[in-house]
């Protein structure tokens, strides 16, 4: 009886109609050729385009950019801020991941939301918040103040700032991967170690760090992607200090529109690309090899009893999470109550004057609201419907090729923004060689490249939720008699929503916060939201920068107030069986 | 209405899950399917309910062809309920709503239910005993309670035909007992066509009217409970069902020699005529005693290789010409681990022993 579940997961019979199945064919083959060109060709022009000169084939791109100094100079800096920002990604992940998860410390959940906040607040926000606290008249002076000794001031635009601000942003994707995999340690296996006569550091050395080292790596190497692609902070903060690493660079050479801009940059990005890739190899590799906890059950309870020095751990855990993820963006919001930059803040002071500019007076911030809107909403629909669709098909009917194509739709996020940005152009600029029917210059390459980069966030999102759903569940309905319309709308969708709104939410929020493609694919009247933070900003306007950056905190905020609300209510109806 | 499976074989690329499966069902009658785990059972019921689709051979339900090679109806299009091993409730409807599901949606809901739903649902309720709990959640209910919500769902349109896989063994052990009798009441109530599926030998005998073993994709053999237990006719119906022992020797018309020991002569006592062709004579251990002197020369020597203790009985290993077998006595006089015995056949087993056995033909 295992083997037919396991031969033939697939629910639906074969019904061997001969012309139905050729059909299947059909539309299985389009939908392979339809993702081979959406996902693959872009990339395939990307590296065509650096490995030729004047048409023909040649590695002088190569090259002429291995020769010039400045490439390894901006390799050196790269390297460094990458390494030194994933130490303290999985340093601080790993500490706080073994705390929430063995320790009896109170109040986790509400620990979990601040830890993931950096997290889902786009970096480049993150980095402004960061420079107001230790701006000029910033928090940082007044509660330096408050000391006998002076502490000194803080640059942040320079090496250890991109360092510090990278790291700190970036630790709770190793904070996630770690705890679920601390909680799915058994406690049995720690409990027989003690019993063979270990200690309880031992154990931990011998035991439960071995059995979390896949979290652990896998975490540090998503989080050495971030620092390594990721581009608000280092354009942030490296641009005004002449500070450049592989990301901005490729930026920079596209914006400067140099004769051979293009042909740098996709070379560069190859260079980037591969780097990344090389990243994502090794943790495949890691993971692969390394042996899976077979139990699926998180373990939540505390296992490792603090006693007195409890009350301790948690203040200064609060501490660091307050001050670390509240405290900046409190000072940005101040700023942005400012008439103008480096004003004392007092009450006289305060005025929403910014956020009238931003709402109100500038065409440019009020164009890139709707455009913003406009492409998350857009986005976010077709990915729910082309992204369930695909996660249905790959867990109830899985086959080698949509293990593939699921490779194939994830390469986009993978890359480095740029250079996925830079293989937009390439693909979309002329689709058909000789051929430019405009969309590059247009707002279009924006849904486009959205779309491309984001679908597998909705397609995780709803694998997740098909995965929950068990296939007898479907079977039931048919059984009763339903057809697949209304097996769909009377029992999966209900089952998959609120999974399938989390991973929709994810997308919508990434769509309307992006900054990285979109610095590289706007035009005038299709700036994004981030293109006019990151213009605002780069001319100096600040107290507009920070009042336009609230305004989206305030949005995602609210917005995972709803999320939260909905889901509260459907589980309190539902009440999981599982 | 009879349901009626010729010549079924079904293959998953190079696997044979069945082969040249042969049956039919008649109206009301309550059929178990037994075998191990991987005999093909669950796949024989999927391809009744229509979610798989034969490789060769037919499948009628009434008097429509359901399944072929060429075509193969839909599980909705065809007159069938099913109650699933891991209950498959679904997390967001009631219990009411669940009975209400099939009332709405399968095909062949007569019109006087369709006009009566609500009579039809106070009826399923009450059936299953779960009046009190219609508005209740699936995770509001205990393991019985939800697998009476699945029966009440696969019954409420009466369907012609009931197919269960597994349907007590996500239970413990006392609940399943339960189960048990309130499957053969709904059974009795309902008049219902069923086919139970289960691996559970004593479930099978317990409730079916004929069952049917099933080993490596094959039937072993079709009847009813009394002859597949008194009766098998292959090995493997005698150790799967009755935990047979299996003695390998000559038989000469009605007496057995056992390869082994040629001096000890057995009468039969109604072994099927298969079971003699293949030079077998199967003895269930309670048919058997254990003496600790050899009192007669039909003994056969053996020694205590394991005692269990069983509270109204004792259960013994025993080796038997370099074999394992097992029998089980009454609790006067125990034997020790290691002990040097001799078993024989109970007297009372060769009284009633007809040579001419009876059969019923079906």
């Amino acid at each position: 009886m295992q083997i037919s579940t396991k031969e033939n997961r697939g629910i639906m019979p074969k019904r061997a109609l001969s012309s139905l199945f050729t059909w299947q064919k059909i539309l299985m083959g389009l939908a392979l050729v339809m993702i081979a060109i959406i996902f693959l060709l872009p990339i395939y022009r990307l590296i065509a385009l650096s490995i030729q000169v004047d048409g023909s084939f040649s590695l002088a791109n190569y090259t002429t950019i291995l020769q010039d100094s400045k490439t390894w100079s901006v390799m050196g800096d790269t390297i460094l801020i990458v390494l030194g920002s994933t130490t303290i990604s999985v340093t601080l992940g790993i500490v706080f991941a073994w705390l929430v998860a063995y320790t009896d410390i109170r109040g986790k959940r509400l620990m979990q939301l601040f830890i993931i906040l950096p997290f889902v607040i786009p970096s480049y926000i993150t980095t402004l918040a960061w420079t107001q606290f230790f701006g000029a008249n910033g928090l940082y002076e007044k509660l330096a103040e408050l000391f006998p000794f002076s502490l000194g001031s803080v640059n942040l635009y320079s090496m250890g700032g991109i360092i510090f601000v990278l790291g700190f942003s970036h630790y709770p994707l190793v904070y996630l991967l770690s705890i679920s995999v601390f909680r799915k340690i058994p406690r049995e296996v720690e409990h027989a170690s003690r019993v063979s006569g270990a200690s309880s550091w031992q154990t931990f050395r011998r035991v439960t760090l071995p059995l979390a080292l896949p979290g652990i790596a896998s975490g540090g190497f998503l989080a050495f992607l971030a620092n390594l692609d990721n581009f608000g902070i280092p354009a942030f903060l490296g641009i005004p200090a002449k500070i450049d690493v592989l990301s901005t660079y490729i930026y920079q050479q596209v914006v400067g529109f140099g004769p051979t801009a293009f042909e740098r940059a996709s070379t560069l990005s190859v260079l980037l690309g591969v780097i990344a890739l090389m990243g994502t190899f090794l943790q495949w590799l890691l993971l692969r090899k390394s042996k899976r906890i077979e139990t699926t059950v998180e373990d939540e309870k505390a296992r490792f009893f603090l006693r007195k020095s409890k009350v301790i751990v948690e203040i200064i855990l609060w501490s660091f999470l307050l001050l670390t993820s509240l405290v900046p963006l409190l000072a940005m919001g101040m700023t942005s109550l400012l008439p103008a930059y480096g004003v004392d803040f007092t009450w006289d002071h305060i005025s929403l004057k910014n956020y009238q500019f931003v709402l109100e007076t500038s065409p440019k911030a009020k164009r890139a609201i709707g455009n913003s809107v406009q492409l998350a909403v857009v986005i976010t629909i077709i990915g729910v419907m082309i992204g369930t669709m695909f996660a249905y098909f790959r867990v109830r009917k899985p086959n080698r090729w949509n293990q593939l194509s699921e490779i194939v739709i994830s390469l986009p996020y993978a890359l480095p923004g740029t250079v996925m940005a830079l293989s937009m152009i390439f693909a979309w600029m002329e689709p058909i060689p000789g051929w430019n029917p405009g969309i590059y210059g247009s707002v279009l390459i924006l849904f486009i490249a959205y779309f491309t980069r984001f679908l597998i966030l909705q397609v995780r999102g709803s694998i997740t939720a098909v995965l929950q759903v068990d296939y007898t569940m479907e079977e039931a309905a048919i059984v009763s008699g339903s057809n697949s319309w209304v097996k769909w709308r009377k029992i999966l969708l209900p089952l998959l929503l609120p999974s399938i709104l989390s991973g929709a939410f994810l997308v919508f929020l990434t769509a309307l916060t992006e900054l990285t493609v979109s610095s590289l694919l706007w035009s005038s009247n299709s700036e994004t939201i981030g293109v006019v933070i990151f213009g605002f900003e780069q001319a100096g306007y600040t107290t507009y920068s920070t009042a336009f950056s609230s305004l989206i905190i305030i949005f995602i905020l609210l917005g995972f107030f709803l999320l939260y609300i909905t889901q509260f209510l459907w589980n309190r109806k539902v009440a999981r069986t599982r | 209405m009879t349901i009626k499976v010729q010549r079924l074989s079904k293959r998953f690329s190079s696997f044979e899950a069945l082969r040249h499966i042969d049956f039919s069902i008649e109206k009301g009658e309550f059929i178990a399917i037994l075998g191990p785990s991987g005999c093909g059972k669950t796949t024989l019921l999927r391809l009744l309910a229509g979610f798989l689709s034969p490789t060769e051979g037919t499948i009628t339900i009434g008097d429509q062809e359901v399944g072929n090679p060429t075509k193969t109806l839909p599980p909705e299009k065809r007159n069938i309920g099913m109650v699933f091993q891991s209950f498959a409730l679904w997390p967001h409807l009631n219990v009411a709503e669940h009975i209400r599901f099939p009332l709405q949606h399968h095909r062949f809901v007569s019109e006087e239910i369709k006009q009566n739903q609500k009579k039809r649902m106070g009826d399923v309720l009450k059936i299953v005993e779960l009046e009190s709990f219609r508005t209740r959640m699936p995770s509001e209910l205990s393991g019985g309670q939800k697998q009476r919500v699945a029966l009440a769902r696969a019954i409420a349109p009466k369907p012609e035909l009931l197919l269960m896989d597994e349907p007590l063994s996500n239970l413990d052990a006392e609940l399943r007992m339960e189960m048990r009798s309130e499957i053969q009441s709904l059974h009795r109530l309902t008049n219902a066509t069923i086919l139970y599926v289960t691996h559970d030998q004593s479930e099978a005998l317990a409730m079916a009217d004929r069952i049917i073993v099933m080993n490596n994709g094959q039937i072993e053999q079709i009847d009813t409970p009394t002859e597949i237990y008194h009766h098998p006719r292959t090995p493997f119906v005698a150790k799967f069902v009755g935990k047979a022992n299996l003695m390998k020797g000559k038989w000469t018309k009605d007496c057995f020699t056992p390869d082994l020991i040629p001096s000890i002569q057995w009468p039969d006592i109604g072994i099927e005529p298969d079971m003699k062709q293949l030079g077998y004579y199967p003895i269930r251990p309670e048919q058997l005693i254990l003496t600790k002197e050899q009192s007669s020369n039909q003994a056969v020597p053996a020694v205590i290789t394991s005692i269990q203790f069983q509270g109204k009985e004792m259960h013994y290993n025993v080796q038997v010409l370099g074999e394992e077998w097992q029998i089980q006595t009454g609790l006067g006089d125990p034997f020790d681990l290691g002990e040097q015995v001799f078993l024989e056949i109970k007297q009372e087993v060769l009284l009633s022993s007809t040579p001419t056995h009876m059969h019923y033909v079906y």
